[in-house]
C-alpha cells in the first residue's frame, strides 16, 4: 500500500481539518528533515571555522527576530523578493522558466530612475511615483518582451535569452551611472538621490518598514486569483502544459506565452522601482545585487504558488538579515550566510523531489 | 602595433579561464545537462588552487587541487539533477551560492595574502619568436597552452571516441543509451563532472596564473561569459575556443579604453562595450547570424520508460 493511499485511509475517518494535517504531515517531516540537515552541516562548518554553532545561532536568532529594526529590514527585504518570485510564478504558469528577473528588476529601476531625471522639481511626489511606477512596469514587461519575441520567432529558450539579457541589463546600468547620469564626481558613482517627497512613505514614523510590502502583498492575492480564477489563467496553463492540445482548442498560444512572460517582466520591473523608491533612492554599482537570482530560488522554494511565495520570501530575507549577524557578532564574513541558505536549498532539492529518476 | 599585440596577448590571457569553463560546459550540456553552477565551479576551484599553492608552494598542485574542487561541486549538481530530478536552473544558482558562501567563509584568511610560487610566464621556444603571433599566442603561462590542448582533446573526445558518442547520444537520444544497456544516469554524471573539473581549471588559472591573488568573488560572472561563449560557438569545441577569443579580446580592448575620449561619442562607452558578449549571443541565438542549436535532450530530466 502506497503511503499517500495510507494517509487517505486515516484521513477518511477525521474531521475536514485533521485529515487535511494527516496529508501535509509527511511533507512537513521531510522539510523539517531538511532544515535540520542543512543547519547540521553548517554547524560542521562553523565548528572548522573555531565558532561554537549554538552560540552563533542563538546570536543570529536573537538578532534577526529580537530586535525591531531587525523585524522591519525583514519585511523591507522581503518586498523585491515576492514581486521578484510572483516574476517567476506567473510565466512557469505557461510553462516558461524566467531566469532573467535580476535584468527586469535592474531594468525596471533604471526606468524609474531615468523617470525621476525627466520630471525631477517639474512634478509633485505623487506623480513622480505613479509615473516612475509605470514606467518600470513597462521597461520590464518589455525587456522580458525581448525574450518572448525571440521565443515565438526564432524558437529561442527563453530560460538562456533571459538568463543572457541580465548581464546586458547590468552593463546598461553600470554605464548609465558611470557615464550619463552620474551625479558625483569622485567616489562611487551614484546617480543624483530621489527627492524626498517621492520616497516611499513608510509605516509609521521611524519605522523602516515602507508601502511597498502593502502592495507587494495586494498582488500576491491578484497573481493568485488571474492564475486560479480567470479565463487566462486557465489558459495559460493549458497552453504550459499541452502546447499542441491548446492549438487544436484554438487558444492563441503565442499570445499567451508572450502575455505571461511580460506580466512576469512587469511584476518584477515593479519590484526595482520599489527598491529604488522605498530603500535605495540611488542607482549604484551593484543595485539590487543577485535579487532576481533570490526571487528565482524563493519561488522554486515555494513551488511556483503565490501564497508559500510569501513565506519563502520572509525565509530569505530573514537569513539576509541573520547573516549581518554571523559578521557582527561572530566574525566571519558576511556573505557567508550564503552557505546556509544554499545548503536548505540543496536540502530541500535532494530530499523533497518526489520521485527518483532514472536510477538505472 | 605593439599596442594592438599588448591588447591581443591580454585577450588570450584574459580569455583562458572563460576557455576552460566554456569547455567544460560543452562537455556537460553535451550531455544534456545545463550547469548554471559553472561560476560556482570556477570560485572554488580558484580558492582552492591558491590555497593549495600557497600551502604546497606548488601551482600545480594548486592546479589539480582546482580541478578537483571544481569537479565536486559539479558532482554535486549531476546527482540532484540526474539522481533525484531537481530543476537545472535551481539546482545550479543553488550551487552557485553554496560557492559564494564557502569561499567568502573560507577564503577570508587568504585576502591579501602574498602568492610566492604562481604559474610564471614561460615562452614557448621558436614559436615565441615568430613576429606579432608569438608575442599573442606564445609567451603566457603553462595553463594557458594546456588550454590550447584542451580544445582538440575535448573535440577528440567528444567526437571520435566511444565514450563521447555515448555522451552526446545522452544529450540527443537517451532513450537509445538504455536500448543499448548503457546508463543515462552515470554517463550524464561523468560528463557534468568533467565539466565541473574544466571550469575549476580556468578558475585556478585566474588565481594562481592570472591574478596571483585570491579575493572574494574574483570571477567576477566569468562562468556566465563562459556560458554565453559556449552558445556563441554552438557547442562546438574549436568554434567555443574562437568565441572565448573573441570576448576575451573585447575584455581587453574595453579595459584599454577606460576614461578614453573617442571621437564622436565622447568618452568611450566601456560598460556598453562589456555587454557585448551576452548581446551578441542573443542576436545569434535569434537566427540573425548562423543557427546555434542546442542538444536536443538539453535540460530535460531523463525518465526512464518501463
Amino acid at each position: 500500500m502506497t503511503a499517500s493511499a495510507l494517509t487517505e485511509l486515516d484521513g477518511a475517518g477525521l474531521d475536514g481539518l485533521g485529515a487535511r494535517a494527516v496529508k501535509v504531515l509527511p511533507g512537513l517531516v521531510r522539510w523539517g528533515g531538511a532544515l535540520a540537515a542543512a543547519l547540521v552541516i553548517f554547524s560542521v562548518l562553523l565548528l572548522v571555522k573555531g565558532v561554537d554553532p549554538f552560540e552563533a545561532y542563538s546570536r543570529m536568532w536573537v538578532s534577526t527576530f529580537e530586535r525591531p529594526r531587525s523585524v522591519q529590514e525583514i519585511f523591507v527585504q522581503m518586498t523585491p523578493l515576492v514581486l521578484g518570485a510572483l516574476a517567476v510564478a506567473v510565466p512557469a504558469r505557461a510553462g516558461l522558466t524566467n531566469v532573467g528577473g535580476e535584468g527586469q528588476i535592474i531594468i525596471g529601476a533604471v526606468a524609474a530612475c531615468g523617470t525621476f531625471l525627466m520630471l525631477a522639481d517639474r512634478a509633485s511626489g505623487a506623480l513622480i511615483d505613479v509615473a516612475m511606477l509605470v514606467a518600470s512596469m513597462v521597461a520590464g514587461a518589455l525587456w522580458a518582451g525581448l525574450a518572448a519575441a525571440l521565443r515565438l520567432l526564432g524558437g529561442v529558450n527563453e530560460a538562456i535569452s533571459t538568463l543572457l539579457l541580465n548581464f546586458v541589463a547590468l552593463d546598461v546600468l553600470l554605464f548609465l551611472i558611470y557615464q550619463p547620469w552620474r551625479d558625483n564626481p569622485v567616489g562611487q558613482p551614484t546617480t543624483k538621490e530621489l527627492v524626498d517627497t517621492a520616497k516611499l512613505p513608510v509605516m509609521a514614523a521611524g519605522n523602516k518598514v515602507h508601502i511597498g510590502i502593502v502592495i507587494a502583498l495586494v498582488l500576491v492575492v491578484v497573481v493568485h486569483l488571474a492564475l486560479n480564477r480567470t479565463r487566462w489563467g486557465f489558459r495559460i496553463s493549458v497552453a504550459g502544459g499541452n502546447a499542441e492540445a491548446a492549438r487544436r482548442a484554438g487558444l492563441n498560444v503565442g499570445l499567451l506565452v508572450v502575455s505571461a512572460l511580460m506580466i512576469g517582466g512587469a511584476l518584477a520591473g515593479m519590484a526595482g522601482m520599489i527598491h529604488f523608491a522605498g530603500v535605495e533612492y540611488k542607482l549604484r554599482p551593484g543595485f539590487g545585487n543577485q535579487l532576481g537570482y533570490t526571487s528565482f530560488l524563493a519561488c522554486w522554494l515555494a513551488r511556483h504558488q503565490p501564497f508559500p511565495i510569501v513565506v519563502a520570501a520572509f525565509v530569505f530575507a530573514a537569513l539576509s538579515v541573520a547573516g549581518d549577524s554571523l559578521q557582527l557578532d561572530s566574525g566571519l564574513p558576511g556573505s557567508s550566510v550564503n552557505v546556509l541558505t544554499a545548503l536548505i536549498l540543496l536540502a530541500v532539492l535532494g530530499f523533497t523531489t518526489k520521485r527518483k529518476v532514472s536510477r538505472a | 602595433m605593439s599596442l594592438v599585440v599588448d591588447v591581443m596577448s591580454g585577450g588570450v590571457r584574459g580569455g583562458t579561464s572563460i576557455m576552460y569553463a566554456a569547455l567544460g560546459e560543452t562537455v556537460s550540456e553535451r550531455a544534456g545537462v545545463i550547469n548554471l553552477g559553472t561560476e560556482g565551479s570556477m570560485l572554488v576551484g580558484a580558492l582552492s588552487a591558491y590555497a593549495i599553492g600557497v600551502e604546497s608552494g606548488s601551482p600545480w598542485l594548486g592546479a589539480l587541487a582546482g580541478a578537483a574542487a571544481g569537479g565536486l561541486l559539479a558532482g554535486l549538481h549531476a546527482y540532484l539533477v540526474v539522481f533525484r530530478g531537481a530543476s537545472q536552473f535551481a539546482s545550479g544558482l543553488s550551487l552557485l551560492f553554496l560557492a559564494l558562501g564557502l569561499t567568502s567563509l573560507f577564503g577570508a584568511s587568504y585576502v591579501g595574502s602574498g602568492l610566492k610560487h604562481g604559474f610564471r610566464t614561460w615562452d614557448v621556444p621558436v614559436l615565441h619568436a615568430i613576429p606579432a603571433v608569438g608575442p599573442i599566442l606564445f609567451e603566457h603561462d603553462p595553463l594557458v597552452y594546456a588550454g590550447y590542448l584542451t580544445v582538440p582533446l575535448v573535440w577528440f573526445v567528444l567526437f571520435k571516441t566511444r565514450i563521447g558518442l555515448l555522451a552526446r547520444t545522452a544529450g540527443e537520444r537517451a532513450d537509445s543509451l538504455t536500448v543499448h544497456g548503457y546508463s543515462v544516469a552515470w554517463t550524464r554524471t561523468g560528463a557534468v563532472a568533467v565539466g565541473g573539473m574544466l571550469a575549476g581549471l580556468g578558475g585556478a588559472h585566474l588565481s594562481i596564473a592570472y591574478a596571483n591573488a585570491w579575493f572574494e568573488n574574483m570571477t567576477a560572472g566569468r562562468g556566465f561569459i563562459a556560458l554565453a561563449a559556449l552558445i556563441f560557438g554552438m557547442w562546438r569545441p574549436w568554434r567555443v575556443f574562437f568565441a572565448c577569443l573573441l570576448f576575451g579580446l573585447l575584455d581587453a580592448v574595453s579595459i584599454r579604453l577606460q576614461g578614453v575620449a573617442l571621437p564622436l561619442v565622447g568618452q568611450a562607452p566601456v560598460q556598453l562595450i562589456q555587454a557585448l558578449p551576452y548581446a551578441l549571443t542573443v542576436i545569434l541565438l535569434a537566427g540573425f547570424i548562423g543557427r546555434a542549436v542546442a542538444p536536443r535532450a538539453i535540460g530535460q530530466p531523463y525518465v526512464k520508460e518501463h
